[in-house]
Order: structure tokens, then C-alpha cells, then sequence
């Protein structure tokens, strides 16, 4: 009987739970429905562009799982987008492998990465990652230059076979590039709802008592730097396809920073609708700002700012706020 | 015979060029350990607000903004230093007690619009700005000294000395100490958290400028240039551990020499990758700094 008791609660709390789920699995829902429908009212531009949208939106769900994960700050995941699109921009244009072959391949050279660049600082405070990565990132430009015998140098790769042969390249580029983004957002709720996120989570949190049950911090910090990487790679694939080019221009130092703004501007999410914001924000802005392209960095920090200080000051003003509605 | 040949013209010059840039490097890691020891804020503003001083003096002296003599524009800058260094932790201070990662990553934020000023006040054309120093130069045992690298040597051996002095002797280098020992024994003692900080700040971002104008003459001055130079930085200060004073020192002078090594005997096209190479090998070897006892660590 007490056994059967105790199945009930844990079913009631899972209930709970997936009601909470499902208000936010609802608005998910519909937004999906929406940017499917999107290319039908739009140009192709627009299609074009949301297409990159969603690219980028992966890569900032990357940086921000490493932070909501580990507590750790990347300024270098545009190692993992390079690595990603020109393992795809490679093997398509140079042995003429299908993205069907290359996007594993991506995913598994970016944990491979993830948790080769995570090893050397796997004891120590989180700044080594952030210092390591910065690194990283004004690496990647140069290494991309100097073997240019497989990367095409400056000129960049052309990305044109179709994932599915027979479609409209238009049309392929903006639903392969939504379909990814919708399926890693599922994989991170799966990851939020399995044992092996919540050992993460708690490792994060609380680490002593991740200690105790036997959760062993070095484990955690290397393998949600793996995930990231992967993720960060997948993004980098998506924006071979969906970018059509993979070029150094789209790897430098400034998108590594924009890529973590674009995670500080959705507050770390991880959801869709949240992750959407990030990767919007990452995408437009240059776009609006082409014409000044002095302002990009000013507008950049302005926002980094504005969204920490918000951030800081916001529960404090809604908590004054309460206090005085309470007292009236 | 062409083996000791090469070793003189070549290594010799090589490695004492190296430690002159490594003392600049040192200047620059100084500051970013000097905040991170007492604020556990990595300043990654620190080589785009000093690029903005250089090029201040730059625009200052050379009439594009102004016309002032040179040590009117180098004077206008450090106060200019100082300002934006008090600025930038006025604003974050509220952060750095809550923590020290959001802190970091607004220190970016800084860095980026610092950038974005530079950019729009005097354009992404590279200028190059020379300073009053004396043109001179002898040889001792082949090497070729010159009244540059007797400048640097002195302004770096001046600057850190009394860095050292501040720090050893006067009650706001003790405060400094205590703090980055234990900032919550030191607050019950009565030391003001903020007053501390905003002196490491302050020092940094004047070591900073010195840095940034003394490395200037061996490369032209960009928006980037002393991004990268600061990099070096970055390099030098994981070496030395990130908390250490003296392993900065050490750290910039090992990244000046290998840094100069590395490009004349492999490549300079690499030289980012190699700096990557050289904080990951660190890391693993290294992982407190070079200085840190080995053994009796506890994680």
C-alpha cells in the first residue's frame, strides 16, 4: 500500500509539473506554427533572413546552456560555429558528402572540441574557461586564413547541395534551419527533465552535495561543455545551409561577443520563444546598423549593460513595488 | 661555427627584444591580476579603454583633435584613464558583490563601447604615433641596445617599483593585501570593500595606458592594436596564475620572449593560435601559476 502511495504522489508532482510544461509547450506550439507558415506571407528575403535567425538562435542557446549549466562564460563559441559549418562547407564542396553525413560529423568534432578545450582548466575557476575561449576566438580567424587549401582562405565555400533533393533551395534553407533549432530545443528539455541534467544542475548548485552522490564536478564541467560545443557546432552547420556561404567573416572575435550578447539579451534562456530573441537580436542588429557600422559595438555594449543591469535592478524595483502596493 | 653565428645574431637579440615587449605585456597583466585579486573581476575593458587613451594622446598631440605638446596629451589621457576606470566601477560595483561572472561579462560591455568610441571618434585607419624618446644606440657583446628599450626597461623598472611600494608599505596597499587575502575578515576590521577597489581599478587602468603608449612605436596604432597587445596580457597573467603579482611580471616577460621566438623562427601568420597553444599547456602544467609550490594543493 505505502508503496503504491508514494507512486501516487510522484505521479501528482509529475502532473504538476507537465501542467507547467504545458502552457509553455502550448505558446511553443503555436510560434512553431506561425514561422512555419512564415514563408508564405513573406519575401524571400525575409525567408533568407529568419533563416540565419534561427541559425543564430542555436548558437546563443549554446552559450547560454553553458552558463544556466555550468556557470561558465564561452566569448569563444565561434570555434564550435567554424568548426561546425566548415566540416559541412568542406565535405560538401570537396568530396561532395550529403549534410546527412556532415551534420553528425559536426556534432561529434564539437563535443570532441568542447571537451578538449574544457580539459585544461577542469579544476580551476571559471575565468580560465572565459580566458581560454577568448583565445579561441581570436584564434579562429587566423586558422581559417592559413589553411586555406581546405577552407578556401578569404573566398570562403559555397554550400549548395539540398538536404532533401528535389525542394526549392529557398524554402529548404528556412525549414532545415527552424527544424533544427526546434529538435535541439527539445533535446535541452529532455536534458532539463533526465537524471543526467539534473546531476548537472545540482553540480552547478549545490557541489558538495553533488559530491556526495558521487557526482564528480570535474565529470560535469567537461561534458556540459561537450553538449555546448555540439550544439555550437550544429549551430555552425545550420549556417552553412542556411547561409548558402561559409566564410572567415562570419567567425571573427565580434561575433563570438555578439553570440554571448545575443544569450545575455534572452536571459540565458532556453526555451524557444526566449532563444528566438537572442538569435534575432544577434542577427538584425548588424543588419539595421550596416550603414554605421561604428555604432555596431556601442549599440552591442549598450545592450550587454542595459540587460545585466536590468537583470540586477529589476527583482529589486518589483520587490519595492510589492512592498508599497502591500502598505496602501 | 654558423650554429654559434646564428645564435648570436639571431637568438641573442631575439630573446632581449622579447623581454623589453614582455616588460609592456607585464605593465598590462599587472592591472588585470591587481583588479582580479581584489574584486575577482576579470576586466576584459582593460586593453580597449587603454587603446582609447593612446589614441586620445595620438588625437591630442598630433592637432587632429588638438594640438597640445606631448606630455599635456599623455597628462589629458591618464586623467581621461582614471575618469573612465571610475566610471566603469561605479557602474558594476553593485555587481561585483552579487557575482563575479555577470561582473566579467558587463566588463565586455564596456570594452565593446570603448571600441565602438574609438571607432567613431577617429576612424579604422591606422595611424602611427611616435614618442619623445631618445634616438640612440650602442652594441654591448653583439647586441644592439637602444635608447627605446632603456626607456621601456626604466619606465616598466619605475612603474613597478612603486606598484611593489604601494602595495608593501603604504595602508592602502595593506588594505589591498587584506583584502584579496579575505574580504569579508578584512570588512569586520573596517576597511571600506569599494575605497580598495576602486584603487585597483584606477592603478590598472594607468598601468594600462603606460603599457598601451610604450608598445605603440613597435607597431602602428589601430582600433585592434592594443586588443591583441592585451591579449598578450591575458597570456601572461594565466601564466603567472591570475592571483599572482610577481607571476604577472614573470608571466609577461616568458610571453614577451616566446612570443619573439615563435614568430621569427615559425610564423608570425600563427601567432594567436600560438598564444592559445601556450595558455592551454599552462593550464595543465601550471594549473595555480608558474610561481605556486607544487604539491599540497587542495581542489
Amino acid at each position: 500500500m505505502s508503496d503504491q502511495a508514494t507512486h501516487m504522489t510522484s505521479d501528482q508532482t509529475v502532473l504538476l509539473r507537465l501542467s507547467g510544461l504545458a502552457t509553455s509547450a502550448l505558446t511553443t506550439a503555436v510560434l512553431v506554427a506561425v514561422l512555419i507558415f512564415m514563408p508564405f506571407l513573406l519575401g524571400g528575403s525575409w525567408t533568407f533572413t529568419l533563416g540565419l535567425c534561427f541559425a543564430n538562435s542555436i548558437g546563443v542557446l549554446a552559450v547560454s546552456l553553458l552558463v544556466r549549466y555550468g556557470g561558465e562564460v564561452s566569448i569563444g563559441h565561434t570555434f564550435f560555429t567554424a568548426l561546425g559549418a566548415y566540416s559541412v562547407g568542406v565535405l560538401d564542396t570537396r568530396y561532395g558528402i550529403s549534410l546527412w553525413a556532415s551534420v553528425p560529423l559536426a556534432l561529434l568534432l564539437g563535443v570532441t572540441f568542447g571537451i578538449l578545450f574544457a580539459w585544461p582548466s577542469r579544476n580551476l575557476h571559471g575565468i580560465y574557461l572565459a580566458v581560454t575561449t577568448l583565445a579561441l576566438a581570436l584564434a579562429v580567424p587566423e586558422m581559417i586564413n592559413n589553411f586555406d587549401a581546405l577552407t578556401g582562405g578569404y573566398e570562403g565555400l559555397y554550400v549548395a547541395t539540398p538536404f532533401i533533393p528535389g525542394i526549392d533551395m529557398g524554402l529548404q534553407r528556412y525549414y532545415v534551419a527552424l527544424f533544427m533549432l526546434v529538435i535541439v530545443c527539445l533535446a535541452v528539455v529532455r536534458l532539463r527533465l533526465s537524471r543526467q541534467g539534473m546531476a548537472l544542475l545540482l553540480a552547478k548548485t549545490h557541489p558538495a552535495a553533488a559530491d556526495a552522490f558521487g557526482t564528480r564536478r570535474v565529470w560535469a564541467r567537461i561534458s556540459i561543455m561537450g553538449i555546448s560545443g555540439g550544439i555550437g557546432a550544429l549551430c555552425g552547420a545550420t549556417l552553412a545551409l542556411s547561409g548558402s556561404t561559409v566564410s572567415p567573416g562570419g567567425f571573427t572575435f565580434w561575433q563570438a561577443i555578439f553570440l554571448l550578447v545575443g544569450s545575455v539579451v534572452s536571459f540565458y534562456g532556453l526555451s524557444l520563444p526566449r532563444v528566438l530573441i537572442g538569435g534575432a537580436f544577434v542577427t538584425l542588429v548588424p543588419q539595421l546598423l550596416s550603414a554605421s557600422g561604428a555604432w555596431i559595438p556601442v549599440f552591442y555594449g549598450l545592450a550587454l549593460l542595459g540587460m545585466i543591469l536590468l537583470g540586477h535592478y529589476m527583482p529589486r524595483i518589483r520587490k519595492a513595488m510589492a512592498r508599497k502596493s502591500e502598505v496602501t | 661555427m654558423s650554429f654559434w653565428d646564428s645564435l648570436l645574431y639571431d637568438l641573442f637579440p631575439l630573446i632581449w627584444s622579447g623581454m623589453i615587449t614582455g616588460c609592456l605585456y607585464a605593465l598590462g597583466a599587472l592591472g588585470l591580476v591587481m583588479i582580479f585579486k581584489c574584486s575577482k573581476v576579470v576586466n576584459f575593458s582593460h586593453g580597449n579603454v587603454a587603446g582609447l587613451t593612446a589614441f586620445l594622446v595620438y588625437g591630442l598631440s598630433s592637432g587632429m583633435l588638438m594640438s597640445l605638446s606631448w606630455g599635456a596629451a599623455v597628462l589629458v589621457a591618464l586623467v581621461a584613464a582614471v575618469a573612465i576606470a571610475f566610471l566603469i566601477y561605479s557602474i558594476i560595483s553593485p555587481l561585483v558583490f552579487e557575482s563575479d561572472l555577470t561582473s566579467t561579462i558587463a566588463t565586455l560591455g564596456f570594452g565593446l563601447i570603448a571600441q565602438g568610441v574609438t571607432l567613431l571618434i577617429f576612424g579604422a585607419d591606422i595611424v602611427a604615433l611616435d614618442l619623445p624618446i631618445p634616438r640612440f644606440a650602442f652594441s654591448v657583446l653583439g647586441l644592439l641596445i637602444t635608447g627605446y628599450d632603456l626607456t621601456v626597461l626604466a619606465v616598466a623598472v619605475v612603474t613597478i617599483g612603486a606598484l611593489f611600494i604601494i602595495i608593501d608599505y603604504t595602508k592602502l596597499g595593506i588594505a589591498f593585501r587584506a583584502i584579496s587575502e579575505n574580504p569579508f575578515a578584512a570588512e569586520v576590521c573596517g576597511l571600506n570593500l569599494r575605497s580598495v577597489h576602486y584603487f585597483a581599478w584606477i592603478t590598472a587602468s594607468i598601468l594600462g595606458v603606460v603599457g598601451a603608449l610604450l608598445i605603440v612605436p613597435t607597431t602602428f596604432l589601430s582600433v585592434t592594436t592594443v586588443a591583441t597587445f592585451m591579449l598578450q596580457a591575458f597570456a601572461a597573467a594565466v601564466i603567472g596564475g591570475f592571483a599572482s603579482l610577481p607571476g604577472a611580471l614573470v608571466g609577461g616577460v616568458l610571453i614577451g620572449v616566446l612570443m619573439n621566438l615563435f614568430t621569427f623562427y615559425v610564423s608570425p601568420e600563427y601567432s594567436s593560435t600560438f598564444l592559445l597553444a601556450v595558455i592551454l599547456v599552462a593550464l595543465n602544467i601550471f594549473p595555480n601559476g608558474i610561481l605556486q609550490k607544487v604539491g599540497g594543493s587542495r581542489v
